[in-house]
Formats: C-alpha cells, structure tokens, sequence
C-alpha cells in the first residue's frame, strides 16, 4: 500500500467482538488501510449508505443483523456495493463458505486469522486493477 | 498488558454475564429459542476471541460449551438442569482463570486437569456428537514449526538446553522474535525497549551489540545499533499486532524442543542474510499464489452454485476480485464486461495457469502505480465523509479516572467556595463593597459552572440498580436448591440509577437480606402447601426512585415475623426491659431485630444468622446515610426498605460551632434551628430539656460532650439545633449557626480511623478543615459524659 493519504484504501472491519474488531483493524491499519469499524450488521450498512468502502471484513455470527444478512444487503439494490467483501468466522461446517458466496461474499476464511495473511488478501483485493 | 489482551478480558467480563444471566433465565423459560441463541452467541464470541491468545485450554473448554449449547439451540437436546450446572461451573471455572490472566497474563498452571473433567461432562449429553465436534480443533490450527535460525546462537546455550527439556515435557512451543531496529528509528518516534519489553508472556529477552563499537569520535549516540532476541510464549496473534509497525525489521519463528535440540546440535542453520531472505521470498511467492486461487475459487463457487445470482454488485464484486486475483497472478485480464459465463471461463483458464509456476507477483506499491486510477473510484461524498465513527459509541472508563474526576469537581468547589471569603474580606478588611459585589458576581456564574460540572461527573457516576441485583438470580437459585425450598425471585425498577458507591455499598446488606429470607422468611412448599400458600415462594426485589433518595425493597410472602416471639426473645436476652414487654407496639417490636446482639433462628444455620444479622445491615445502611425499616405480617410475609441517599459524593453539611471551633452534621438529620432564652431551659432529673410546641426534647450540652470550653455567656440566648436521630427529637446546644455547605466528605483515616465521633472531614473554601458528627456516637458520648 502506498502511504499517500489521497489513495488509501478504506476497509470495514465488522465483528460484534471487540477483540476481534481491534485485531483485524490494527493489522490493517498497520499495513497502511484507512479502517473503520461496525460492531453489528446493521451498524454495517449504515455505515456502507455513506460511505464508499473499498474492502469489507465481515464476521458471521452478530447480534440484530448477522454476516450472510449483512452482505446481502450490501449487494442489494439500496446499497449497491460491489466491493469485495471477506467473510470471516468461526464455522467452518460444509456449506458455510457456500452460504458466504450465495451472500455475495468474494473470500470466506476460517478464525483465527493469520494477520500475514489477512493484509495479504486486503492488498490484492483492493489494488486498482479490477474492474 | 499489552491492548489487545486488555480489550479482550474487558469484554469477556461482558460476555460470561450475558451467558450466566442467560442461563439462569433459561431455568425459567425453559427452551426460549431467543434466550438459547443469546447465550450462544455470548459463548461464540467468547470463543472466537480466545482463539487470538495462546489460551488453548480456555478455548477447549468454550469450545465444549459452545458445542452444547449449539446442540440446544438445534432442538437436539433439551437443557436440564445437570447441564446448566455443569455450564455455570465451566463459565465459573473460566472466570478464574481470568482472574489468573489478569495479573500473571497466562493461564494457571492446573487449568488443563481442571478443565478436562468438565469437557467430558460437557461433552457427555451429545454422546456421538462428541468426536467430530471435537476433531474441529476449535479453529486453532496446529503451529508450523520453523528451521532454528542462525541468531538463536545469540541466547546462552544452557538455557536453550533447559528449555527444550521443558518443552519435551508439553505439547507447546515457543515464538522466538530477532528485533533489529531501523538505525534511524529514533527519529521516527520509536521506541525499541518500550516495544519489547511489552512483549507478553516473556521468556527471555537478550540485548545484541554490534560486533564492534564505532570509535568514539565517530560514535552517534542518535543511531540505533543494537538488536533483540526476544522468547515468548505470546500467540503469533498477539506478536503480530504488538509488532504491526515495524514488520519489516522482526522476525518471528515458531520452534518446538526438536527444532531447538537439532539447533543445538550443530545442525546448519539458516544463514539470515541469504538464506531466509530467499526462502522467504519464495514462501510469499507461493503464499499470493495460494490467495489469489482461493478468492478465484471463490469466485467459481459464487457463479455456479445453485441458486446463486449473479448479477448488480454481486456480479461487479465477482469481476472486480477475479481481475484483483489475475493481477497478483501476474496474468492480468480485463472482465469489466465480462457475462457470468465468460467469467467463469476466465476463472478456469486462470486457474489451470496458476496451479504450476507461479509468477513473482509485483509488490504491492507497484501496483497501484502501474494502472491509471478509475475515474469512477472517486465519487463524491468521499472526500468529506469523515468515515471513522460507526454508530453510537460507549466509552468504557476505569473508574479511577471518574473518581479522579469527581476529586477534582470537590477541589474546584473548595476553591469556588473561597471566593465568598474573598468577598468578605473586601468589604471588611479593604472597604470596598463594589469589588465585594463583584467578586460576588464572578463567584455566581462560576458556582452555576461548577454546579452543572459536578452534576454531569455524578450523571457518569450512576448505574443503573441492576448492577446491584445482578449476583441474585444465581444466589437464589444456588441457595433455593440447597434449602430445598421453590423460591420465584422477580426483580422490578432495575433501571432505577445510583451512584456508583451507593450500588457497590448496597450489595452486603443486600445479600444479608435476601439471605435471611431465604433461610428463615421463606417456609418449605409443605409448609407453605399446609399454610393455604401457593407452593412456589415469592421473592420481590424492587428499587424506586424518591427525590434524591432510592428505596430499594427486599419482601417475600414467606412466614413473617412472629412479634410476640421477638418480644420474649428480646427480654429473654435482656435487650428489653419487662415492662417494654407489655407496652411495646407491633411495629416497634419488629424493629427489635435491628438490635445488636438479636438473631430469630433458634437454630444459627449455615448461611445466615451467625449472630452477626440484621444489625450489622442496619449498621451499614446508616453508614451511607440511609436508614432501614422493616414491616412484616405475621404468616403473609416480610419486606425490608433500604432507603439511600442517590449519591454519597457530595454531602450537604450545616456548619455550625463550639467551643470556638466549627464543626458539621448532615442536613438531612437537621430539623430546625431555634434560639431559646436561657430561662427557659428546664432540667429532667440529670437532663437539661426544652419545650418545644409541647414536646420535651433532651438538650445535650455538645461543648460538654465534646470536652471543649463553653464559651455562652450566662443570661444569653441558648442556640439550639434540632435533630432526629432514630425518630427522637434532639436538641443539641451550640454556640453559633454558620451556612450550609456541599462539601465531599473524607472518611476518617489513618490514626483518625477510630475516632467514631466523627463521620468524616471536609476541606473549607478558606481551607479549613471541617470536622462532621457522626451523630449516633455523638449522643453515646454524651449520654456517658452525663
């Protein structure tokens, strides 16, 4: 990532832990993202309404609106985001990546996150070169 | 600690109340499938954030707990409950082990014997379930070992021994960290030893020199030259996020007893220069590789799967992470208009190329650079959309800093209140009343100031009362069973707020109370069946709020108090005199068990009535300047009332003085102020006393009681200051009547702590220190003086 403010990336990291929200953030934010954080799916969408992100990390498993909720609200008509989004969790029963794509996911992982990694896939997932 | 660990066991706090409320309410309403799933999630969370610590029992154990719950929440089992006792020992279990993190920052050493007892308990109900539930490991993937680099030659051998031996012993291991600082990293505001030493879970830490010291006269003391080694058994999750700054310039590697052992040995290592700079190099190769074809799978399934529809964002996301993906393959591809068809065809044929030689992906920073910007990625809105905040937020704050604050609103106070002397002293000393009036005026406003300050800082300091009544679901529950008693424990005006102090004095008297209803209020369900009762006892706690008091109300339906057997009780331990026997009245009979050295039971049991009882509350409830009643039915049942002030910070005292010294009492106790003519004093017996609207009221002489001279002149005026202490009108004689103040009372301490007289100190805006009465003890005092 370049460091130049003009062309930061913005992520939305969503998770109704804290621990797991600041994790995910300060790695990102460490390898030069520009991360703000949802703690619900709800408060996702609310956040996607007014602001154009270009990566979400989403959990699966939050209070009020869940990870699969959540994302397809993001590609609906309303919100229209086609960002890529990372579906992250703690399941990982056949069918659950599965259920992340029929959402409208791009990647499912599986917790906890190897933060090399994590950087690694929001890099490639928001260079400038997609269409 | 370092921030992630702290944030972590803040909110696991939360999460194990969630789950232990949850489960207590599931008791109630068994199989509410909204309760199940809330108490799942908590369990869940809790979970996935323990998988980012090196706490691999903790999330075993959670792990067992989830898989249970889940089962319940899946209608596979019904929860009984043998498993919500065996749910609340795992959470109880934890919780002491969290204890155990916060100060040691690592598990107890006995917590994998401790735990595996209760997973197998846990485990049990889900029989066949158990093994491939627990084959998923928790999500915690098994450590890579590494090859031991070639600076672990820097940690003295003997040690390294040691370790591995220890290491044999266990299944785990140990990250070892090369630190070397950029030599400019002082000027980039780094802290090198500050970072290492907040490495968690620290072994070993060794300070490397450079292999030679520059001469002096070209020695930079601005340049850092030194390297760390730094041995840990932190998780990689932890190291990775203390360490997110400066990635480029550590080195972690993850080493078992073998790898360790093999290093002694004298196997090869990895040259750090050449070697791991290759290796690693190829690693990543194939690590982007490994990525991108994940997301083109991805992007495969998305597009194929049944059902799925691809079209709108969901068709735009699918091209945009498959050309990020060909990208990092270095086979770029251009699907701005592709057809889901024609992805997919693009996705197969990238994917049949990446699988043999990847192609070294160009870094990141090329990327951006290497293709012109897309127009359309620059909407508006963006550049002025602030972005960060998300919904409402709470800030959690430690409560020392809240009470630092409500210190400083005190000070503030003192210092405003010195202000009104000021104004005094310029009419008196200086004559001049226009500065006086002005002073007086600044002085207005900042007393609005300080007046609206300190009440926000109170709005801070108030909790809701459910914080109180929180512990008792559990404690009931725990003791019903116990007492073999069916107890319905219902809770009303949770939400009614008090001070932080006021909820954490309140939870003593509270349990006593709950308690001794329990134990002798409440009667067995035959008993009760016998009685014509329903069979299931009712326990109410209830709060309400009254001005700037709140009453909090424990009642029950159980037996009540027997007031004549109190009577004859209290006689029998010579508490009462024969003829209080007769003439005392229901209510005041009642009110004998707040007598010291009274206890009901017959029989002192082994959860209340220890002789220490119900005075013992009375004692701590007055304590906070509340007071405490009781009335009861003899056969319908008991209610106790607490009434407590809202908030203890700031007390409003009248000041007044003897002997030439000024001292306070709480205006809560003050019922007026009188000036009588000294004829009119008359004498009871020992007892000087005064008529009052045809009352005789005791007057204590507080010079006398107090051991100081008596400054009144003989024929004067005598100044009275009337106060009700356990219902009884006293008159106390004073010497002069001074303002009423707010001030934050200091309890008594150090070699003042026994001074029982006094209930506390407050600092005057002239800087005097103010004495306050404890009232009660005062009237001891002087009734042993007479």
């Amino acid at each position: 990532m370049t460091s130049d403010t003009a062309t930061r990336a913005r992520v939305l990291v969503v998770d109704d832990a804290a621990t797991v929200r600041l994790y995910h953030s300060s790695l990102l934010t460490g390898a030069g993202f520009e991360v703000s954080e949802a703690a619900n799916g709800l408060e996702a969408v609310e956040a996607a309404l007014v602001t154009d992100f270009d990566l979400f990390v989403v959990d699966v498993n939050m209070p009020k609106m869940n990870g699969y909720a959540c994302v397809e609200a993001l590609r609906s008509e309303n919100v229209g985001s086609a960002a890529p989004v990372v579906m992250i969790s703690t399941e990982d029963r056949p069918g659950d990546a599965d259920r992340a794509y029929l959402a409208g996911a791009n990647l499912y992982l599986v917790k906890p996150v190897n933060g090399d990694r994590l950087v690694r896939v929001a890099t490639m997932l928001t260079a400038e070169v997609a269409a | 600690m370092n921030p992630l660990l702290a944030q972590f066991l803040a909110e696991a706090n939360d999460l194990l109340a969630q789950v232990d409320e949850g489960l207590l309410q599931l008791e109630r309403v068994p199989g509410d499938p909204e309760l199940v799933n809330e108490v799942f999630r908590a369990a869940h969370t809790f979970k996935g954030s323990s998988g980012l610590f090196d706490f691999p029992e903790l999330t075993r154990l959670t792990h067992a707990a989830e898989d249970l719950l889940d089962a319940v929440r899946g209608g596979r089992l019904t929860l009984d409950s043998g498993m919500t006792d065996d749910l609340l020992a795992a959470f109880d279990l934890i919780r002491g082990w969290l204890a155990h993190v916060t100060t040691h920052e690592r598990l107890p050493a006995s917590a994998g014997t401790d735990a595996a007892g209760l997973i197998t308990k846990l485990r049990a109900p889900l029989g066949g379930e158990a093994a491939p539930a627990a084959a998923r490991t928790a999500g915690v993937p098994a450590p890579v070992i590494d090859v031991a680099p070639d600076w672990l030659a820097w940690l003295d051998a003997e040690w390294l021994t040691e370790t591995a031996a220890w290491l044999a012993t266990t299944s785990s291991t140990l990250r070892f960290v090369w630190y070397t600082p950029d030599t400019d990293c002082f000027f980039r505001a780094e802290d090198p030893l500050h970072l290492v030493r907040q490495v968690p879970a620290l072994e070993k830490l060794g300070v490397v020199q450079p292999e030679a010291w520059p001469a002096p006269e070209d020695y930079d003391e601005y340049t850092c030259m030194l390297s760390f080694v730094v041995v840990t058994r932190a998780a990689m999750g932890e190291l990775n996020h203390l360490f997110r700054y400066v990635p480029d310039q550590i080195e972690i590697v993850e080493l078992d007893s073998d790898a360790i052992t093999r290093h002694l040995s004298g196997e090869p290592p990895l040259r750090a220069e050449e070697a791991v700079s290759v290796v690693v190099t190829a690693v990543i190769d194939s690590e982007v590789s490994a990525d991108a074809r994940a997301v083109l799978q991805a992007a495969h399934r998305a597009l194929t799967l049944e059902g799925a529809v691809a079209e709108g964002a969901r068709l735009r996301s699918v091209r945009h992470a498959v050309a990020a993906a060909a990208w990092a393959l270095g086979v770029p591809v251009d699907v701005a208009e592709s057809s889901p068809d024609e992805l997919i065809a693009t996705v197969v044929r990238l994917a049949g190329e990446a699988a043999p030689a990847p192609v070294a992906p160009i870094p990141a920073q090329l990327q951006t650079q290497a293709v012109a910007p897309h127009e359309e990625k620059e909407p508006v809105g963006r550049a002025d959309d602030p972005g960060g905040q998300v919904g409402t937020r709470v800030l959690k704050v430690d409560q020392e800093k809240v009470d630092r604050l409500m210190e400083l609103v005190g000070e503030l106070n003192v210092a405003k209140n010195g202000l009104t002397f000021l104004a005094d002293a310029a009419e008196e000393e200086f004559g001049s009343r226009v500065l006086s009036r002005r002073i007086k005026d600044q002085y207005a406003g900042l007393h609005r100031i300080a007046e609206e300050l300190q009440a926000a800082v109170m709005d801070v300091r108030m909790l809701p009362l459910s914080v109180a009544f929180g512990r008792f679901p559990r404690l009931v529950r725990d003791l019903s069973r116990r007492l073999g008693k069916t107890i319905e424990l219902v809770t009303e005006g949770e939400d009614t707020m008090a001070d932080k102090d006021v909820i954490e004095a309140l939870g003593d008297p509270l349990v006593h109370l709950v308690r001794n209803s329990l134990d002798h209020g409440i009667e067995t369900s035959d008993e009760r069946i016998a009685a014509g009762k329903h069979a299931a006892a009712k326990l109410t706690l209830a709060a309400v709020a009254d001005g700037d008091a709140v009453i909090v109300e424990v009642s029950d339906d159980g037996r009540g108090v027997d007031p004549e057997r109190v009577k004859r009780k209290a006689y029998e331990k010579g508490l009462i005199s024969e003829e209080e026997l007769e003439t005392l009245t229901e209510t005041e009979a009642v009110d004998l068990v707040f007598r010291p050295g009274f206890s009901t039971a017959d029989q002192v049991s082994d959860l209340s009535g220890r002789g220490v009882g119900m005075d013992a509350v009375r004692a701590s409830v007055e304590k906070l300047g509340g007071t405490v009643t009781m009335r009861s039915k003899f056969g319908h049942g008991t209610s106790t009332r607490l009434r407590l002030p809202l908030s203890m910070a700031v007390t409003q005292v009248m000041v007044f003085s003897v002997g030439g010294q000024r001292f306070g009492i709480p205006v809560d106790l003050v019922v007026e102020t009188v000036r009588v003519p000294a004829g009119e004093m008359s004498r009871v017996l020992h007892q000087e006393v005064v008529m009052m609207r045809g009352e005789v009221v005791p007057v204590i002489d507080l010079a006398r009681a107090l051991d100081m001279p008596s400054t009144l002149a003989e024929g004067a005026d005598r100044p009275i200051l009337v106060v009700s202490v356990n219902n009884q009108r006293v008159g106390l004689l004073v010497e002069q009547f001074h303002r009423e103040v707010d001030v934050i009372l200091k309890p008594m301490e150090g070699l003042l702590a026994y001074a029982d007289e006094f209930s506390g100190t407050a600092l005057l805006g002239d800087g005097l220190v103010l004495l306050v009465l404890n009232m009660k003890e005062v009237l001891g005092l002087a009734a042993r003086v007479a």
